[in-house]
């Protein structure tokens, strides 16, 4: 288990390098913090506001203290600049760590603008005096209502517009979950995402897209009015809270003091006011927020609110995909295996030819695993010539028909087929080392075995491969092979697919295909475990098929055979027991889970309906980032507790450094509670002083967030307690017995 | 139009009915509360009080010589030498204290010995025959003024009858 | 210092309480949840006659508000009955001593102080009011005021319960706390009492002829009635002006232990109501646990001077160790009988007191405590849980913005009206006027005075000399919104949380676990501390370094 801290999830995703705390400082940054100190721009922070008045209190103190006679002293003019300077630094290192968050989100924010903008569009003008027509590349985002755009085959449709001029079949499947593609013609509608399969499209935009998703998102952090989240608010009630109380008690004691003629000082009065005033966490409460924001920026997620980021760490139940989160998109082919009378060869070479037009990864998979045990076919020249099948729902199989024996032996050392083959035959392999697309998160579409190719057509002597589910081989030939039944369930139970292979009209074997975990997910689903979430696997595999990879990475509750659509009910079953549900989707039949679930992670990739439910989406489209959502969630939470605990804690020590010498003038006996032995004046500099810095230590703790490792909750809040809440009684008292040290050295307070 | 009159006099006449419906409860549990805390309680235990334990009921008074002369419970103040005394009354928190310790007990038994001529050992054991207030492994113990007294009258009656017709 | 057999009281004390309240728990959980039981042959008839009387439909429960209102209202009604009864007492009848009215202003305290469960007094009972005012005034009230709080406590602990509909029926509840709980619990300890020797007499004031001929008043009357009351009804207005430390209201040694057992029983059981009331027993843990380490905390506080035995302020029969007991008993369940007087008690003593009345749930007046109870593990689980990486929730519900605004103004109202009257009595000159000296013992003086208002504890040091209008018409404020400004606040927040959504709370703090009940303990003391920490600084805590010099310098 590794720890989870913004420096693990920075070093994954290097382009971060303004995540830099201390990149972020800028002349700007200063000269803003500066500007902020306006008492008009305070208002929203209470706590510094008392503050900044209480600094001009002292300020006229200083300036002349016989104005608060008798509460005030001629000679102690020095010590009231002190006090007034050390107040409004104080002020300042507030405003200074709100300006440095917003600098860092807004640094961090424009990098992920990047990352949208990269899909661009074939946007057409036309010249009205030329009459001529120009094609030009524009960012998709940057796109009007009314532009009209070229839409050729494998175009993703950017945004929703009208078809004007051409006929296309699109691939609607990722909206409506409907894998057969539609027609469409002149008045028909495109959704944006979905995407053309044959032929062009001229079509005008109908939306202004000025308000994607993200830029609305990114706008919502720019703003210094973000609404605060419930945690936000209910910490800030208790600010507010204890700042009352402490003004009763500071007016109480100031009272008390002219009653009784017990002689304070105001400027003392006024310091252990400050003191008492929960001003560490006033002043970084709101870059601890922003911050949050910025590091779910840095792993490239957009989150629709704060408090969608609180509720991530709240997660009690994750429901992850299997496809796409816990194994990488597709199945890898790992073993030939023949029925009697055939061999691996003869198995192998023609899973090749039958996959030869199958552009899906497992059917490269398949013809890799075969070109690794040297099964090339003999047949592989007249591919070129042959009839492929295309996958199809009711037979469930696909394959091809060649003329046998039309083609030449491949030689040792290399292909010699012609320039398309080639290219092909490299792109089979070269795909490997790009980063698997994800595909959608349905299992159904990961056995949709398909070929868009249209070949001419051999004329004789054929064959007839087929591959394809076996029950679906099984009932297409006459005679099965007597252990068919009983290898196929083994394989399952191994928690593997088979394909069968059928070569005119005989079963000759399976190929076994075999998921393959994601790097690191046994890792985070054990994290995930240890701090009391529940992991759910959902996937449309057979169960003893999902049973062998829930219990690969530790999972107890999956969901075999779902539908997309189940995602919804299993969402709200769960709410229903009082869980808060996390998950992720990108399809539009995902989008009422993505809505009733508490946290909804959509895809960029996938459809904007998805995106539109979700309150999160991730740039990158790696759904196993929710576990990093939950666990960004929680350290914001954490980070927040712990400062606001160290924070109230902290007072205990500066009662017990200025009580004694408030009234030092008339009750000398008090002096006995001074257990730090401070100075007279060096008690009230000193406390005033730590509480000042206190300030800008906490800063990279704020803002890079409490570090933890993955466990349950009461070692959690144990841990902290006692890190954050004991250490925040004990930390001031040798912080400010410290200062006061100093202070005595270097100054003779 | 008539239907959402009718609506509206109906809530009219509910709150109504709510606002006579806190009226009431409030003033009728307000004297039945008076009446059964008030008088109903105090007086079946002041009954009960009389018939059972009629004395500790009414202060435990104790007679002597055909009168009563205090109560068990409440301080009685001694002045003579010749018997014990109770505390400085001002010093106590009721004021009536009726108790001393066992040490002020001891610290004025030469006096009585003295004024009545009842040897020391003799008073001695009377104050530790009268030590009360310690039971199991509770309390500390004291005398009562009152009953130690008596007691003293009780052990040696021609010393006290005489020196009380004085 | 304790020595071990007086450490062994106690535990054997504890022990007892600890053992008959968790019983008494059970029962009193069957009389709010309406349970039907063999009792109702004899307590249904009665009780419906009370509510058809007064017309209370006893299946409609209440939102929070109605059932707060319902409470004041009630409250307010039956202040002005006792107001009535002591301004015209004069005129009424049970008066053998013939005693006259009470002023208004100290009527209106008197009235305030009772209705308010605080029992705080600016007379001496025996020497200003009759028997029939002591009845129904005194009593009256005192029953009244238990019943209202245990019921608002019990309403409270309603709003916690998993799918409850309403916060219950204030009526229904108030009947039942008094035919239920208090007149049968009373009635044996009454008679107990008595048996014990505390008079219960409405004969006169009888007149003796000492053995050396001095004539003495033997001050009796209904005595142990009113007593059994005060004491389980955590009230502690005396009969007498010396209170428990007067030989009628606490004879012996033996009613000593025995009041302060009924002091302990109600609010120890409420602990223990709590969870068996929202299904979870084990959530009365951190209840029951912060309230016995904060008692035992208080305990150490108050034992490090030696006791003596007898001294200044303090009965022979009771020594210093169980009047020091009692100070810090009478103070913890808010009661505020006394059974020595306080300004013979050591400094330390007195901080002891200060905190039980300062925290209010150590276990607290009944209900009352209970409630701040609750309330501390709320604001505790809210300060320290964000911590764990979770949204802080109690009993698997989130606490919202709205709770700790609720929370912060029942915290905000106890400083508030204790600081400022503290310093406008001195300010005003009606400290002085009544004999305070500006020094740390007066000052301590009238801090306690309204400490001990606001925590509706009743306990003080002046007694009748306070009778003066400042005094009786200050604390009567205090005593007020202390009393009902905290307990609006505690049933709203119980209101909302009727229907609100609940979490599994699977992974949320155990908040029946160890570290949660040391963390609450501590984040308790931080609260009181971070408030009070300078008052009680020139109060008690410089009096004892002081050691009893009567001034400041």
């Amino acid at each position: 288990m590794s720890s989870i801290s913004s420096q693990t999830l920075e070093k994954r995703h290097a382009p971060n390098d303004k995540m830099s705390l201390w990149s972020a400082i800028s002349g700007k940054t200063l000269l803003d913090s500066l500007l902020r100190l306006s008492p008009i721009s305070l208002v929203s922070n209470p706590v510094m506001l008392i503050t900044e008045i209480v600094f001009f209190i002292v300020a006229a103190l200083a300036i002349d203290p016989t104005l608060f006679y008798p509460l005030a002293n001629e000679g102690e003019r020095a010590y009231y600049v002190d006090i007034a300077i050390i107040l409004i630094i104080t002020v300042w290192f507030s405003t200074f760590s709100d300006s440095l968050a917003e600098t860092q989100a807004r640094n961090t924010a424009n990098s992920l603008r990047k990352l949208e903008s990269e899909s661009t569009s074939k946007k057409i003008i036309v010249d009205e005096k030329e009459g001529t027509k120009k094609i030009v590349e524009t960012p998709s985002s940057k796109l009007q209502k009314g532009d009209t755009i070229l839409l050729e085959k494998n175009d993703v449709v950017p945004i929703d517009c009208d078809v004007i001029a051409g006929i296309a079949m699109v691939d609607e499947s990722l909206l409506t979950g409907e894998s057969t593609p539609v027609r469409k013609a002149p008045g028909d509608q495109l959704i944006g995402g979905s995407r053309i399969i044959s032929d062009s499209l001229t079509a005008r935009v109908n939306v202004n897209p000025e308000d994607t998703y993200v830029n609305r998102l990114i706008r919502l952090v720019e703003s210094s009015k973000r609404p605060k989240t419930p945690n936000e608010q209910a910490i800030s009630i208790l600010l507010i809270g204890l700042t009352s109380i402490f003004t009763t008690v500071i007016l109480g004691l100031l009272g008390l003091s002219i009653a009784l003629n017990l002689g304070a000082d105001l400027s003392v009065l006024l310091a252990l006011y400050v003191c008492l005033l929960p001003t560490t966490i006033g002043a970084l409460l709101p870059s601890i927020g922003l911050s949050g924001i910025s590091r779910l920026y840095a792993i490239g997620i957009v989150a629709k609110s704060g408090r969608a980021v609180e509720t991530a760490g709240d997660t009690d139940s994750i429901l992850l995909d299997k496809t796409g989160t816990i194994t990488v998109g597709n199945r890898q082919a790992v073993e030939f295996i023949p029925f009697e009378g055939h061999t691996e060869k003869e198995v192998g070479e023609n899973a090749f030819l039958a996959s030869w037009h199958d552009d899906t990864p497992e059917g490269r998979s398949i013809i890799r695993l075969a070109y690794e045990h040297g099964f090339i076919p003999r047949e592989l020249n007249s591919l070129s010539l042959a009839e492929s099948y295309e996958f199809s729902a009711t037979t469930r199989t696909s394959g091809v028909k060649i003329r046998a024996g039309s083609g030449f032996m491949l030689p040792k050392g290399g292909l010699k087929t012609g320039g398309r083959e080639r290219s092909r035959f490299r792109r089979k392999f070269v795909q490997e080392s790009v980063t698997e697309e994800m595909v959608r998160g349905t299992s159904s579409s990961s056995s949709q075995f398909s070929s868009q190719e249209q070949p001419p057509v051999s004329p004789s002597e054929e064959v007839e491969i087929l591959k394809g589910a076996p029950d679906s081989i099984r009932s297409m030939v006459k005679t099965v092979p007597r252990d068919f039944d009983s290898l196929v369930e083994r394989i399952s139970k191994l928690g593997d697919t088979s394909i069968a292979i059928e070569r005119n009209g005989e079963i000759i074997g399976l190929i076994r295909l075999k998921d393959v975990l994601k790097p690191e997910i046994k890792e985070k689903i054990q994290s995930v475990r240890a701090m009391g979430i529940r992991p759910m696997m959902i996937t449309g595999d057979q169960p003893l098929t999902a049973k062998t990879i829930a219990e690969e990475v530790g999972i107890e509750e999956y969901f075999a055979q779902a539908k997309p659509e189940d995602k919804y009910e299993i969402v709200q079953k769960q709410q229903s027991q009082g869980r808060v549900v996390a998950m992720i989707g990108d399809g539009t039949n995902d989008a009422p889970a993505l809505a009733v679930a508490d946290v909804g992670l959509a895809m960029n990739s996938g459809t904007s309906a998805a995106k539109e439910a979700a309150n999160m989406v991730d740039m990158e489209s790696n759904p196993a980032k929710i576990i990093d959502v939950v666990m960004l969630g929680k350290q914001l939470l954490m980070t927040r507790g712990a400062i606001t605990a160290f924070s109230i804690a902290n007072d205990v020590a500066k009662y017990f450094a200025i009580v004694p010498v408030l009234f030092a003038a008339s009750i000398p006996q008090l002096q006995a509670l001074n257990i730090l032995g401070l100075g007279l004046h060096s008690a009230v500099l000193s406390a005033l002083i730590f509480n000042a810095i206190i300030i800008p230590a906490l800063i990279p703790l704020s803002m890079k967030g409490v570090s933890f490792k993955p466990t349950d909750t009461m070692t959690l809040f144990l841990k902290n307690t006692l890190i954050y809440g004991l250490g925040g009684v004990v930390a001031p008292f040798a912080g400010i017995k410290l200062i006061d040290l100093i202070l005595s050295y270097l100054f003779h307070i | 139009m008539a239907e959402e009159k009718k609506e509206r006099s109906e809530a009219e006449s509910q709150l109504k009915s709510r606002k006579h419906s806190i009226a009431r409860p409030v003033v009728g549990l307000a004297l039945i509360s008076l009446t059964a805390c008030g008088l109903i309680f105090p007086l079946v235990i002041t009954g009960i009080a009389q018939l059972f334990f009629p004395y500790q009921a009414n202060g435990e008074i104790v007679q002597f010589d055909g009168r009563a002369i205090g109560s068990n419970l409440i301080g009685n103040n001694f002045t003579l030498p010749i018997f014990f005394h109770g505390r400085n009354q001002s010093q106590s928190a009721s004021h009536v204290d009726p108790d001393i310790t066992l040490q002020d007990a001891y610290s004025q038994i030469p006096r009585i010995s003295l004024a009545t001529g009842i040897p020391s050992t003799s008073l001695k054991q009377l104050v530790n025959e009268n030590v009360e207030g310690t039971f199991w492994i509770f309390g500390s113990p004291y005398v009562n003024v009152l009953r130690l007294n008596l007691a003293l009258i009780k052990e040696y009656p021609s010393i006290y009858n005489e020196s009380l017709l004085k | 210092m304790l020595q071990p057999i007086q450490a062994l009281d106690l535990v054997l004390l504890f022990a007892v309480v600890l053992v008959s309240s968790y019983f008494l728990a059970s029962y009193i959980v069957r009389i709010y949840t309406r349970k039907p039981s063999w009792l109702d042959s004899f307590f249904s008839p009665i009780e419906n006659i009370i509510y058809r009387v007064s017309g209370v439909d006893q299946d409609r429960t209440m939102g929070w508000k109605e059932y707060f209102l319902s409470a004041l209202l009630l409250n307010i009604v039956q202040m002005l009955i006792a107001f009535i009864i002591l301004v015209f007492q004069s005129r009424l009848p049970l008066n053998p001593q013939h005693f006259s009215a009470l002023s208004w202003d100290l009527a209106f305290n008197t009235v305030v102080s009772f209705a308010t469960n605080t029992n705080l007094q600016h007379y001496a009972g025996e020497k200003t009011l009759s028997y029939f005012s002591q009845m129904t005034a005194i009593q009256f009230l005192q029953f009244t005021s238990a019943a209202t709080g245990i019921s608002c406590g019990v309403a409270m602990v309603r709003g916690f319960v998993t799918n409850s509909k309403g916060l219950g029926n204030f009526y229904v509840d108030f009947v039942r706390s008094l035919t239920r709980l208090y007149f049968p619990l009373c009635f044996v300890a009454s008679i107990i009492l008595v048996y014990l020797g505390v008079p219960q007499t409405l004969g006169g004031y009888s007149t003796v002829r000492t053995v050396e001929g001095a004539t003495q008043s033997v001050l009796v009357g209904p005595v142990a009635s009113l007593v059994s009351i005060m004491q389980l009804g955590t009230n502690g207005g005396g009969y007498y002006g010396a209170n428990s430390a007067y030989p009628f209201q606490n004879p012996t040694p033996i009613t000593n232990l025995a009041e302060i057992f009924l002091m302990l029983l109600i609010p120890t059981a409420l602990t223990f109501v709590f969870g068996q009331m929202i299904g979870k027993r084990r959530e009365s843990i951190p209840v029951v646990a912060g309230a016995y380490s904060l008692f035992a905390i208080d305990l150490i506080i108050a034992f490090i001077p030696n006791q003596v035995q007898v001294g200044p302020g303090i009965e022979t029969r009771f020594g210093g160790f169980m009047s020091t007991f009692w100070t810090v008993v009478t103070t913890s369940v808010t009661t505020g009988s006394v059974n020595s007087n306080l300004s013979g008690m050591h400094p330390l003593a007195i901080l002891s007191a200060f905190m039980g009345m300062m925290v209010q749930s150590i276990p607290g007046g009944k209900g009352v405590g209970l409630m701040y109870m609750i309330m501390y593990i709320i604001i505790t689980i809210f300060i320290v849980g964000l911590m764990s990486g979770r949204t802080p929730e109690y009993l698997g519900m989130k606490i919202t913005a709205r709770d700790v605004k609720l929370v912060m103004l029942a915290f905000l109202i106890h400083p508030l009206i204790i600081i400022v009257p503290t310093v406008v009595a001195f300010a005003s000159g009606a400290a002085s006027a009544i004999g305070v000296s500006s020094s740390s013992i007066g000052y301590t003086q009238i801090l306690y005075e309204f400490v001990s208002s606001a925590a509706n504890n009743g306990s003080d040091f002046f007694g009748a000399s306070a009778n003066t209008l400042f005094f009786n018409v200050s604390t009567a404020l205090v005593m007020f919104v202390g009393r009902y400004g905290p307990l609006a606040c505690l049933l709203a927040i119980s209101g909302s949380m009727i229907g609100r959504k609940r979490t599994s709370g699977s992974s949320s703090i155990r908040t029946d676990s160890l570290p949660f009940c040391v963390v609450l303990v501590a984040s308790i003391l931080l609260l009181v501390v971070l408030t009070f920490f300078p008052f009680l600084a020139l109060g008690p805590i410089l009096s004892y370094y002081q050691g009893h010099v009567n001034s400041f310098a």
